[in-house]
C-alpha cells in the first residue's frame, strides 16, 4: 500500500518525532509505515487520517 | 534512542533472567564440582539454570503482550520468528547428518543459547531492514 504521509507531515513543517509524538508511537514506526515497509493497522490507519484531517482514502492508495 | 515502559520493562526483566542465569551456572558447578548433591536434589540442582532461560523466553512473549507499539511489535515477532526458522533449520540438517554419522553428536542443550545467538543475528537483519 502506497501513502502520501511524508508529503502530508512534510507540507504542516512537522518532523518524523512530531508527527510520532502526536501519534503516540515510536518514530521507528513512523519511518516504516513511509517508506512503505509496514502498513498500519486499520485502527492506526484513522488514528494518521484523524491527525492530518483528511479520510483515509485521501493519505493511503492501492500500489 | 528512548525506550517506552514496554521496553523498558522487558529489558529489566530480560536483564534480571540473564543475571540469573549466570548466578545460577556458576553456583550449580561449583556445588557439582565441590559436593555434589544426592538423590533426587541432583535433579533438580542440574536443572536449576534453565529456569532462568525459561524466564528469558517467558519475557520475550510477554513483551509481545505489552508493546502497544503495532511496529516494534511486528518487528519483535518477525525475529522471533526468523530465529525459530534458523534453529529449526540447522537441528533438521545437522540432524540429518548426525543420523548418517557425518557430523559428531550434540547436546540438545545448545539448542538454546544457539536460538539465542540466531535470534540477535535476526534481530540484527530485521534492524537493517526497516531502517
Amino acid at each position: 500500500m502506497k501513502n502520501s504521509l511524508k508529503d502530508l507531515r512534510a507540507a504542516r513543517g512537522w518532523t518524523q518525532a512530531d508527527l510520532a509524538a502526536r501519534l503516540e508511537i515510536s518514530r521507528q514506526s513512523v519511518i516504516a509505515i513511509e517508506t512503505g515497509k509496514f502498513d498500519p493497522s486499520l485502527p492506526l490507519a484513522f488514528r494518521i487520517a484523524d491527525v492530518f484531517g483528511f479520510p483515509i482514502e485521501k493519505i493511503f492508495h492501492r500500489d | 534512542m528512548t525506550m517506552n515502559v514496554a521496553q523498558r520493562r522487558y529489558a529489566f526483566r530480560f536483564l534480571s533472567m540473564m543475571t540469573l542465569y549466570t548466578v545460577s551456572v556458576v553456583w550449580v558447578g561449583w556445588t557439582f564440582g565441590t559436593n555434589p548433591p544426592a538423590g533426587q536434589a541432583k535433579y533438580f540442582l542440574a536443572a536449576l539454570p534453565a529456569l532462568p532461560i525459561i524466564g528469558v523466553l517467558f519475557v520475550l512473549g510477554r513483551y509481545l503482550f505489552e508493546e502497544a507499539d503495532e511496529f516494534l511489535r511486528h518487528r519483535h515477532m518477525v525475529s522471533l520468528l526468523l530465529a525459530t526458522g534458523i534453529m529449526l533449520s540447522f537441528c533438521a540438517t545437522w540432524g540429518f547428518l548426525e543420523l548418517f554419522g557425518l557430523v559428531p553428536q550434540i547436546g540438545v542443550f545448545h539448542i538454546s543459547w544457539g536460538f539465542f545467538a540466531g535470534w540477535g543475528f535476526a534481530s540484527a537483519l530485521v534492524g537493517l531492514f526497516y531502517r
